[in-house]
């Protein structure tokens, strides 16, 4: 058969437009929908992004007993560069562990005042690869002879318990509001071409094909889909990167980076859903009519 | 053109809407369908364009039988055959041009021959001035020559009516009766199921009067009623 696309596509749009109420419903409905779907992913990623990063923030401080040579900190230093678990260390000597104190205390200079170079001990700031590995780390510098580490096991092993079940709950969380989103925007594409069953059948008594009564209702479904669910991802990715912007003034101490969310996939999931959903559910509601 | 052999048709379990029917028509023909509510007239038609099947016997149209036709040649099938109805199936959000015009775009035909053939036909049912209007804005005669004119646009050698007057009042209906001899006599075959007993008597056409499911007369030039 000669299949004309571009009468389709007319068809669809001037549908579109004369039934405009329908189309504005669904396409609101899309929107709604992807725009609570894209506050899921959202939450989800940040909330997933902030226990990583307090995750990798896990340091532990090994201190130097004060009467250490420098050449037994050397072979620590070069022996701790080996460990597997190690992302990165760092050595703080006397001098700028004074700077650094001296630094945090800047408001209370009398406290400053009396204290030497001698007074703290050098260190190993030491960055994990994984916060998991600290206790067995902690072990292996014992081993090596320090005597005094200082590194936040509490916190470390609160959030090994709860990270999982809460990036869990929160992902759970999210394929319920998909699952609710397809559902709700399917019902609403359902009632729309419902309505119009009469036209369906009267095409089908014209002799139009299951394909020339179909397409234009897919491409309306498209075409509300790609607005709706334009929009909202749009609307969440804007709403994101003013969070994001806001969020380091806002909560300090709370390590929110733009890198938790990938902006583009994002968009492209929020899209490609309302597409999918708007494409699939006309589809599929337009062919319970077609068998006349 | 039209064969109905030993046709029976049964809805549901129990409910016998056609028995045993036999009817041949003939190309060129005009032929009544005659008979109360329920006597199977709807069936035939429903038949003839394969929205239903038979549950036995045969029947072939335009030289096909229908139990070969495919589900996907179905449309093809369709396309030869111009539909009138009682409600006139208009589509409401298209205008009397769009109405008729979506007749010949459904079988792929090209736009210009479109802009061509829709004020021909439309001249010819006598709504050149409406073309423009919804159905919504049209009477109910009007209604049914938009309704004529799309079925008979692309020319199908059968046109069937169903009730094609049940709707609308004795003057008006004259028109469309004189619409459909028209387009007989340029050669069309054409079926009309009707209870319209003025209708019948006045244009002396073969009648095939149904009671019941069964043909119980089939009379050329007749009337609706045997005379007494």
């Amino acid at each position: 058969m000669n299949f004309n696309l571009g009468f389709s596509l007319r068809e669809a749009l001037k549908n579109l437009r004369l039934n405009l109420l329908m189309s504005v419903t669904a396409v609101t409905t899309t929107a709604v929908c992807i725009l609570i779907l894209g506050s899921g992913m959202l939450v989800s990623a940040h909330v997933e992004g902030i226990i990583r990063n307090v995750g990798q923030d896990v340091t532990i401080e090994a201190f130097f007993p004060k009467d250490t040579e420098e050449e037994k900190i050397e072979q620590a230093r070069s022996s701790l560069e080996g460990y597997p678990e190690v992302k990165e260390s760092t050595y703080i000597s006397k001098e700028e562990a004074l700077r650094r104190f001296q630094e945090m205390m800047a408001d209370q200079p009398d406290i400053v005042q009396d204290i030497g170079p001698d007074v703290l001990p050098a260190s190993i700031e030491i960055q994990l690869k994984d916060s998991r590995d600290s206790e067995a780390v902690a072990d292996k510098l014992r081993a090596e002879g320090f005597t005094e580490l200082s590194y936040p096991q509490q916190v470390i092993n609160d959030l090994n318990e709860y990270t999982g079940s809460v990036i869990w709950a929160l992902r759970g969380a999210t394929a319920l509001l998909f699952v609710a989103s397809v559902l709700l925007i399917f019902n609403t594409i359902r009632l729309s071409i419902f309505a119009r069953r009469k036209e369906i059948e009267i095409m089908k008594l014209v002799g139009a094909t299951d394909e020339f009564v179909r397409t234009p209702f897919v491409l309306e479904g498209l075409v509300q889909g790609l607005i709706g669910a334009g929009l909202a991802a749009l609307l969440v990715v804007w709403t994101n990167t003013l969070f994001v912007g806001w969020a380091p003034e806002a909560l300090p101490r709370v390590p929110i980076s733009s890198a938790a969310v990938n902006t583009p996939l994002v968009l492209l999931v929020l899209i490609s859903v309302g597409v999918f959903i708007g494409v699939v559910g006309s589809y599929l509601s337009v062919r319970r009519f077609l068998r006349v | 053109m039209i064969y109905f052999n030993n046709v029976t048709k049964v809805y549901g379990r129990d409910a016998v809407a056609l028995k045993d029917v036999n009817l041949s028509i003939e190309p060129g023909e005009f032929v009544f369908l005659v008979g109360a509510s329920g006597s199977g007239k709807s069936t035939m038609l429903r038949l003839i364009l394969k929205e239903t099947e038979p549950t036995s016997g045969t029947i072939s149209v335009n030289g096909m039988k229908l139990s070969t036709i495919l589900r996907r040649e179905v449309p093809n099938h369709r396309r030869a055959i111009g539909c009138v109805f009682q409600d006139f199936k208009l589509l409401p959000n298209k205008t009397v041009t769009e109405n008729v015009a979506y007749a010949m775009e459904v079988t792929g035909q090209r736009r210009r021959a479109i802009r061509t053939k829709v004020p021909q036909i439309l001249e010819l049912v006598g709504l050149q001035g409406k073309k423009n209007k919804y159905p919504g804005q049209l009477s109910g005669g009007e209604q049914q020559r938009v309704s004529v004119a799309r079925a008979f646009i692309s020319q199908p050698p059968i046109l069937i009516a169903d009730e094609p007057t049940g709707n609308l009042d004795p003057e008006t209906s004259v028109g469309i009766m004189q619409l459909l001899h028209r387009i007989n006599r340029i050669g069309t075959t054409v079926l009309v199921a009707t209870h319209d007993k003025e209708m019948v008597d006045v244009m002396r056409k073969r009648v095939v009067a149904l009671e019941e499911g069964r043909i119980v007369r089939d009379k050329v030039r007749g009337v609706y009623a045997d005379e007494l």
